[in-house]
């Protein structure tokens, strides 16, 4: 914990109990409730699993740690807009930042610039699961097609639009989203049967 | 569900949309619930592929300068608070500042008594008390006395101000509900237009291998047989040809004319039309080639038309 100077606001309440223990839904809304202790435990329970992905879509370290920076930024600002009866906490978290790190890459050019068939090849999320929720999504994956399950890799951790992957891929516009629609479809009910 | 509708929602939750795609699948969105629903879900389902991501701890003082830019951001935040938070911040601070005063009043009557104790004390060995320093030791207590009363006075008069602020805030709470109010009534009256209105949201597509990029959205009101559209990624039409819509009413043994579409260098078109004739709810569309301005009755090539 960093020391009270460092506080974001002037006006933080105090937390009687230890936030250790709460949920990141329940840190969430505190942070709603400008709680700075909140968003620190908040912080360290999400920024490595953001800071990851957006490391993967953005490949760069310093545009990652900018965007992790304005998406941190929007999660003080705008967590009442968090609904816990809609999503997971980390789950509204990961929606933000993928918006933030997508409308980065348009801002650079990123978004429709020509990628080759072997850096996709590489894309891919790693086989062993950390969490028993990780553990679950990992299993839902795993029951779509292989290549719907590339495309979907390919776009969640790259970023792409459907014309460059198409492209990249060697397969017509029409054939990728296809295989997308389907791979969504399928690991959308997949989710559902295992309880997400 | 049609295919083309969970294609636009897959794509769009994976981020993969062009800006142009994205804006028709936002406009069908507005008035088609079921499209919404599914955009939301996949949105969801693809933000659930984050819990798969390598985690990589960032830089030691990312935190810090996170807290920086917060801060460098925070003053039009804090003013942002609403009227309710602010009554129960009042609300609070009131009941701690009765509280303090309280407390700071009883110190201060128990210090002042234990002086004047002391000095009593003090005194009481060289002196045997008589009337005359009696009279001498009153005016500490009066002075205590006044002490007391004048914070007394200060206190009640901050009470005063506290009560007045509590009212004034109470006021623009009511002020506040009585808006949001009126704004949940006009949304429920605007909810029933909209249902009253039938509105049909459309999608052309077409098999034709120049025109498989191009799409055409409609969102069709079958109460005044008049609709929106919006067509982009269209062919050059060649010369002396024009693009004319067409709507199908199963009653109809032709299709009914909707109008020659406009349809701009960069193939794109945004127009409102009617139906040249009355027309039933259930209806189609399609889009042909015709003779430039338009013909009464179809003759050409459908290139693009509804599944």
């Amino acid at each position: 914990m960093e020391s009270a100077s460092h506080s974001c606001v002037s006006t933080t309440p105090k937390t009687p109990m230890a936030q250790t223990e709460l949920s990141e839904e329940e840190l969430l809304q505190r942070v709603a409730r400008k709680d700075s202790r909140a968003f620190d435990h908040l912080y360290e329970a999400l920024a490595p699993r953001l800071f990851g992905m957006m490391r993967q879509m953005l490949n760069d370290d310093r545009v990652a740690e900018e965007v992790l920076t304005e998406g941190f930024v929007h999660v003080w600002e705008q967590a009442s807009s968090y609904d816990e009866s809609r999503c997971k906490a980390f789950v509204w978290a990961v929606t933000v930042f993928r918006q933030k790190a997508i409308e980065r890459m348009r801002a650079l050019g990123r978004r429709n610039r020509r990628v080759d068939a072997q850096s996709l090849e590489q894309v891919t999320f790693p086989a062993d699961a950390a969490s028993p929720d990780s553990e679950t999504v990992s299993a839902a994956l795993a029951t779509v097609p292989k290549e719907d399950r590339r495309l979907i890799e390919c776009a969640f951790l790259k970023g792409l639009t459907h014309h460059v992957m198409s492209e990249a891929l060697g397969q017509t516009p029409e054939a990728t989203k296809a295989g997308v629609r389907r791979g969504m479809m399928h690991l959308r009910d997949s989710l559902k049967k295992g309880g997400l | 569900m049609d295919p083309r509708s969970e294609e636009l929602a897959a794509l769009n939750a994976l981020g993969m949309l062009e800006s142009d795609e994205k804006r028709v699948l936002d406009g069908s969105s507005l008035v088609d619930r079921e499209l919404r629903d599914l955009n939301a879900e996949l949105e969801l389902v693809a933000a659930e592929l984050g819990r798969l991501v390598v985690p990589v701890e960032p830089p030691a003082d990312m935190k810090r300068r996170i807290r920086a830019k917060i801060r460098s951001r925070g003053g039009s935040k804090l003013r942002s608070i609403s009227p309710l938070a602010l009554i129960a911040g009042v609300g609070w601070a009131a009941a701690v500042a009765l509280a303090l005063a309280s407390i700071w009043l009883w110190r201060e009557r128990a210090s002042l008594n234990q002086q004047f104790n002391s000095l009593r004390e003090a005194i009481a060995p060289v002196t045997q008390p008589t009337a005359e320093k009696e009279e001498k030791e009153k005016p500490p207590a009066r002075n205590l006395e006044e002490e007391l009363k004048k914070l007394r006075g200060d206190f009640e008069s901050q009470k005063t101000a506290l009560n007045t602020e509590i009212e004034a805030l109470r006021k623009r709470e009511a002020d506040a509900n009585a808006k949001v109010a009126q704004l949940v009534q006009e949304a429920q009256a605007q909810k029933e237009r909209d249902a009253a209105m039938k509105l049909h949201v459309a999608t052309l597509q077409s098999e034709i291998w120049e025109y498989r990029r191009s799409v055409m959205t409609i969102v069709w009101d079958a109460s005044k047989d008049q609709g929106a559209l919006m067509l982009d990624k269209m062919p050059r039409v060649e010369s002396g040809r024009d693009y004319q819509l067409w709507i199908i009413d199963p009653q109809k043994p032709d299709p009914v004319s909707g109008g020659v579409l406009a349809v701009d260098d960069k193939g794109t078109a945004k127009t409102t039309f009617k139906s040249t004739e009355d027309v039933g709810d259930a209806v189609k569309f399609i889009v042909s080639v015709e003779k430039k301005g338009g013909v009464p009755k179809k003759e050409g090539e459908v290139v693009l038309k509804e599944p």
